[in-house]
């Protein structure tokens, strides 16, 4: 990275608007050794959106329906788990739906108290401080014991080796440019045989968009620019998990379908949580008129509902996995098995068929 | 913003009563979407921009 070098130059106003960035980096895994990674995502850019979006506090809000939903999900696997944990920490909190989510109710047992009984102390960590404080003095706060942390990056995490008994996160991964370091380091700040869960947009999230967009751009202009971020498959996740040193994993898949009056609507909303595109490459600046005109009109043909309203994907990769440790169970070495797994599923056929 | 319209709301009002336009649009970039080049379906997106523009002056 060469930025520090530049920034002497950059006058106070606009190195204001850059995050925090330590000088010095040093990560759990690299691809190479003293390979640099490889960037994708402009942080900065990311980060400015978020503070722009979470300015607008009313708008901010009347669009978290996608990620209340979402952190709900993500809290009912939580306990699932049946423990209690005393220390939590919420990676990329966003405007700390997770923290709200808990102190509801849970949908399988409404009479048991807020789910937030099963947490002790959430730690709530967020590069962008406005939409971090958004919520800060709604009344959800004095229901649960919530700390926010403001990171100078979403991809260096502050913390001490096996500190927490659990690390949750909910729709920011798909920013992170070093996603097998950033797991890395959730491995080594947990404690022994503690869960990590995690959800991240992946696959084909808004393919809808994208490719209506492709069409249009290609119509238009005769070529295709970068409008939606490359994303995460699911079988890329498994291997990742297990590269970071997770044990007993477990992924699985999502879809939530929103549908919208028209494209507008779709990229206004988009806009308003802070998830506007950030990719390097991207081409700066707005989208043509002509190109939006167009995507609008094949978005309606080619993916529109029969009522007239257009459907959006979202792709949800929920993850979980342990940190490993002496006490979890283990599969038993080969050829220890007392009976054959064939004789007992045959006679279970046969008992099913005398019923 | 309170008490101004943005423009990205003016565009998809106008582009709202376009929709038999760009009906016709769609339908030509659909029947062979994988093979779109440059100004493929020209004189249906004029028809649509036409449109369009009228709906941008009637205001």
């Amino acid at each position: 990275m060469n930025l520090y070098s530049v920034r002497a130059f950059i006058p106070p106003f606009v190195r204001r608007c850059r995050p925090l960035r330590a000088t010095t980096t040093r990560r759990y895994a690299v691809q190479a050794p003293g390979a640099p990674t490889m960037e994708i995502f402009s942080h900065q850019h990311k980060w400015m959106q978020k503070e722009r979006a979470a300015s607008d506090v009313e708008t901010s809000r009347s669009v978290d329906y996608l990620r209340d939903e979402v952190a709900s999900r993500l809290c009912e696997r939580l306990l699932d788990i049946n423990r209690h944990f005393p220390q939590v920490l919420d990676l990329g909190a966003n405007a700390c739906n997770i923290a709200r989510m808990l102190t509801f109710p849970s949908e399988d047992s409404p009479d048991a108290g807020p789910r937030a009984n099963r947490v002790g102390t959430l730690t709530a960590a967020e590069s962008s401080e406005k939409l971090l404080f958004r919520d800060a003095d709604l009344p959800f706060n004095t229901e649960i014991d919530v700390k926010r942390e403001v990171l100078p990056t979403s991809e260096l995490l502050p913390y001490d080796a096996n500190t927490f008994d659990a690390v949750l996160s909910s729709l920011s991964m798909h920013w992170i440019n070093d996603l097998p370091s950033v797991l890395a380091q959730v491995n080594h700040i947990l404690k022994a045989d503690s869960p990590f869960i995690g959800v991240m947009m992946g696959g084909d999230s808004l393919y809808e968009l994208r490719t209506s967009l492709q069409l249009a751009d290609q119509d238009r202009r005769g070529g295709v620019a970068t409008h939606t971020s490359p994303l995460a498959d699911v079988r890329d996740i498994g291997g990742l998990l297990q590269r970071a040193g997770f044990n007993l994993l477990t992924v699985d898949v999502d879809d939530i379908v929103v549908d919208f009056p028209d494209l507008f609507a779709l990229m206004k909303d988009l806009q308003a949580m802070g998830e506007s595109n950030a990719v390097i490459s991207r081409e700066k600046g707005a989208i043509g008129r002509d190109v939006l005109l167009a995507a609008e009109a094949i978005y309606r043909e080619l993916h529109g509902n029969e009522d007239g309203s257009l459907p959006a994907t979202f792709r949800l990769i929920y993850m979980i996995g342990w940190k490993q440790s002496p006490k979890q169970a283990k599969p038993l070495e080969r050829g220890t098995g007392m009976f054959s797994i064939k004789d007992y599923l045959e006679k279970d056929d046969k008992g099913g068929e005398k019923k | 913003m309170p008490g101004r319209t943005r423009p990205i709301d003016k565009f998809a009002a106008a582009v709202g009563k376009c929709s038999k336009e760009g009906s016709v649009y769609g339908k030509c970039i659909m029947a062979d979407y994988n093979n779109v080049y440059k100004d493929k379906c020209l004189t249906e997106f004029m028809a649509l921009k036409n449109c369009y523009l009228k709906a941008t002056k009637g205001r």
